[in-house]
């Protein structure tokens, strides 16, 4: 197993495509291919993703109730490059929803919480977390905790896996983030800014402060810092430098979904043939949340996908 | 056919020092009835099911009797599960494991289910890592698909 995705809150993803949405207004989905459930999760979604650049993962975390084996059972239906070695707790799995409006653009989430983590499931998952660390090359810790993750899970989590010698991928927001970050044991660390553009106690407005953060991450200890600037753009830092990655054409709002994920994907995929080369790698994630970026739904892109577009972008050096 | 072709890609197991309370519960949010019983290298040495349990709480003479109501004391039973509750489950495992590998065929994982009475097997690399499991319901599903001779 090349790949341990960790996702502490997967979600059965509920997506519903929904033309002219309006708040208390009743709406019919027209076609049932307009409702999709999935499992999700950021690093869910990145063991999907990877499946489809043919690379194996082993996909943990916590999954409860009717709604996680759901979670549990499809994801492995995806591919046979997915293992699953989730640890059930007593509550049940979240559901995540997501209405896209294509007539007007706009993409409305609403995510739920998900279980109560109890110190005895957190004592099994990080048994399962060690094993797993053993079968693989690159840990990739993504997404939300549910509630009772300690706010240094994920700062604990990158420590045991650089003290085993593997490039170690936190994608999160908040306390969760940040204190792995300050670890310095993280390899790549990108912050979630879907929801507030602030990092550290600072808000993000101009690319200015989208390139502090970015360097700001790299100061404590990161090889590689991925900010999300707008919908267009990232910025990368490293030790070496910071640069703007933009694409060339704009990019729907409605076609945002996953990329993300595959932006992670697209990184571990590179890693996995080239270490090292950690700016090789942000240029194919970036390539891979561009393919991603072609369809409305959340799609497998295949290294093909990637490929095609890896011409789809401008690097402007910033420092 | 293969039985990679067959198996699911669940390596949830359960480890060696772990108890039969935390087996109990695990199966009980699992819906299963069994899991392959690891080591810390994630080596499979036993497999757990609840008829071990079963098996190990009853008095011997059990199985000779047609009925659990010919059973004089059933305070035993419960008093020998309260006793195993806490107990490490490689004490009531079956063991040696019976594991087939990825490339073996689905045919051979079938002889092994039915000749020794069993619902699943863990399917292991080779160096003895779980890597899956093949159940009955799923040979079952590839037999009446006519693909299990393939």
């Amino acid at each position: 197993m090349d790949v341990l995705t960790v996702t502490l809150n997967p979600a059965l993803d509920r997506e519903l495509i929904v033309e002219n949405l309006e708040v208390d207004r009743l709406h019919r989905v027209k076609n049932p291919k307009y409702s999709v459930m999935q499992p999700g999760g950021k690093g869910v979604n990145v063991s999907i993703i990877l499946s489809g650049l043919q690379v194996p993962s082993l996909a943990i975390g916590f999954i409860g109730g009717f709604i996680g084996t759901v979670v549990e059972e499809r994801l492995r239906e995806v591919s046979p490059l997915i293992s699953t070695s989730f640890v059930h707790v007593e509550e049940e799995t979240r559901e995540n929803i997501t209405i896209v409006d294509p007539i007007n653009d706009t993409m409305t989430e609403i995510n739920s919480v998900g279980p109560s983590i109890t110190e005895e499931d957190l004592e099994m998952f990080m048994r399962r977390f060690r094993i797993g660390l053993k079968r693989s090359r690159i840990v990739v810790i993504s997404g939300s905790a549910p509630p009772g993750v300690p706010d240094d899970f994920y700062a604990t989590l990158s420590e045991e896996a650089r003290a085993e010698g593997k490039v170690v991928i936190v994608e999160a927001v908040g306390p969760l983030f940040e204190k792995a970050v300050e670890s310095g044991a993280v390899s790549i660390a990108k912050p979630d800014l879907r929801g507030a553009q602030e990092l550290f106690g600072q808000e993000l407005v101009e690319l200015e402060d989208y390139q502090g953060a970015a360097e700001e991450i790299v100061s404590r200890g990161s090889l590689m810092a991925v900010v999300s600037f707008h919908i267009e753009g990232d910025v990368i830092a490293t030790s070496e430098g910071t640069w703007l990655l933009s694409t060339k054409e704009q990019v729907e709002r409605s076609h945002l979904l996953g990329t993300g994920d595959s932006l992670i994907a697209g990184a571990v995929h590179h890693l996995l043939i080239t270490p090292d080369d950690y700016f090789g790698a942000a240029k194919h994630a970036m390539a891979a949340a561009i393919a991603e970026s072609a369809y409305v739904e959340k799609m497998i892109i295949t290294d093909e996908d990637v490929i095609r577009f890896e011409d789809f972008f401008t690097i402007k050096k910033l420092r | 056919m293969l039985v990679r072709e067959a198996m699911i890609r669940d390596v949830s197991a359960v480890f060696e020092d772990e108890t039969i309370e935390t087996f109990t519960h695990i199966c009980l949010r699992k819906r299963t009835a069994g899991l392959p019983v690891v080591d810390e290298y994630y080596r499979v040495i036993g497999f757990m099911s609840e008829t071990d349990i079963i098996r190990n709480a009853v008095p011997s003479y059990f199985s000779l009797l047609q009925s659990a109501s010919f059973i004089p004391d059933t305070q035993q039973f419960v008093q020998r599960l309260a006793q195993m509750r806490n107990r490490p489950v490689i004490d009531y495992m079956k063991k040696p494991p019976i594991a087939v590998a990825d490339d073996d065929t689905v045919m051979y994982a079938a002889d092994l289910l039915i000749k020794n009475g069993l619902k699943t097997l863990p399917v292991v690399d080779e160096q003895n890592r779980l890597i899956g499991i093949v159940t009955r319901i799923h040979l079952i599903h590839a037999a009446s698909h006519g693909t299990i001779s393939e």
